[in-house]
């Protein structure tokens, strides 16, 4: 096994033991009271209005996809960072002819009216 | 040490991918194939290859189950009904995947027999570092990585003429 | 030093068990999450045997494998979403119009 890793599981270690540490804690320390008020669901204060369960609207599934397909560009760019200065001209090129193809994507949907968020066609 | 943290992640891989499967709310069906997917990155570390556990994290744990996520949101769909007769099928099922682990079992112990045969198995293995990675992907597997760029573009095109039409 | 075998059986085991899931769930994006669990497997074995040659070329599909399920899951969570925006569900077994 590697060395490297101890550091690593180390923190895992006290991040889990931190956060058990103090959950037990306040459970045991600090007293309960409920109220209605206190066991509402959450709003950043305001009052809470509808159910927390409806469906919400078709964009936000076109921003998680756009999110994906951006994630694995940037999946890509990381290797070829560290190699780029071996790769010299030729892995510019590369690289330019991969972004170049995905940004006909981002400019389809750009101009498909995707990335406006009042109400269009999608 | 390293075959007990195989056992331990395998353990946890083998055990949450089963309540995946038997969770009948789909977000606890997610959030236990997360636990799948981390474990199987602990286990790319185990076997040598760092970048590509960093790369599932970020890609699986991250982005897939996101969109997972946010479709079973936006349907907001209530616990599975149960079907007639599931415990039928259920078991058929069962029997199924379980005649193909087998099956799966002989004809992997028949190939990894002929791979040594081919080649004597290097424990000592390759250091499985980014630039190793990096290196080989963007000179002998450059075109694969080219055409990539075309199936990313396909799957905008057609995630979003597929999810933005309006009826 | 785990043997290549190990991993070998875990990556079946684990495929086994998407199939099973594909089999037995009826909602759509659980058999999704199936499919995924499976490529995923699959990605186990390309690294185990990629160790065992003491090659990376394995490791670079497992690359392609996660851009192909990336892909797959944006276009296929979208049919899904169409697919419930016609019928008003997602469970599979509804879905029979090509079945005769």
């Amino acid at each position: 096994m590697n060395e490297g890793y101890i550091p690593i599981l180390f923190m895992l270690a006290l991040a889990t033991a931190f956060c058990v540490v103090v959950v037990i804690l306040s459970r045991l320390v600090g007293k309960r009271q409920d109220s209605s008020e206190k066991l509402m669901a959450y709003e950043c204060g305001n009052i809470p209005t509808g159910n927390a369960r409806q469906r919400f609207p078709i964009k936000f599934y076109i921003i998680a996809m756009l999110f994906i397909v951006f994630d694995i560009e940037a999946m890509f760019l990381y290797p070829w960072a560290v190699i780029y200065k071996s790769l010299k001209l030729f892995g510019l090129i590369e690289m330019v002819l991969f972004v170049g193809i995905l940004l006909i994507g981002f400019i389809y949907i750009w101009k498909k009216g995707a990335l406006e968020w009042g109400s269009r066609n999608i | 040490m390293e075959q007990q943290l195989f056992w331990l992640w395998g353990g946890i891989a083998v055990i949450s991918a089963v309540m995946m499967i038997l969770k009948r709310n789909p977000v606890h069906s997610a959030l236990c194939l997360v636990v799948v997917f981390v474990s199987l990155a602990l286990l790319y570390v185990l076997l040598g290859a760092e970048f590509l556990a960093a790369v599932q994290v970020i890609v699986y744990a991250g982005a897939i189950m996101v969109l997972f996520l946010f479709v079973i949101m936006l349907l907001n769909l209530e616990t599975e009904v149960r079907s007639q007769g599931l415990s039928r099928v259920a078991f058929k099922a069962c029997s199924l995947a379980g005649t193909g682990l087998l099956l799966l079992l002989l004809l992997g112990g028949g190939a990894v027999k002929a791979l040594r045969a081919m080649a004597p198995e290097q424990v000592s293995g390759v250091p499985g570092n980014t630039q190793a990675v990096a290196e080989l992907l963007f000179t002998k597997y450059l075109l694969p990585f080219e055409v990539t760029s075309i199936l990313l573009l396909a799957a905008i095109v057609g995630a979003l003429v597929l999810a933005g039409k309006r009826d | 030093m785990v043997g290549t075998t190990q991993y070998l059986v875990l990556g079946a085991v684990l495929f086994c068990i998407g199939v099973a899931g594909v089999f037995i769930r009826r909602n759509a994006i659980v058999v999704f999450m199936c499919i995924e669990l499976m490529l995923s497997a699959v990605s186990l074995t390309f690294i185990a045997l990629s160790r065992s040659q003491g090659s990376i070329d394995g490791q670079i599909f497992v690359f392609f494998i996660m851009t192909v399920a990336a892909a797959e899951a944006a276009v296929g969570l979208a049919i899904i979403l169409s697919l419930y925006r016609r019928r008003q569900t997602i469970n599979v077994d509804e879905f029979d119009l090509l079945k005769w």
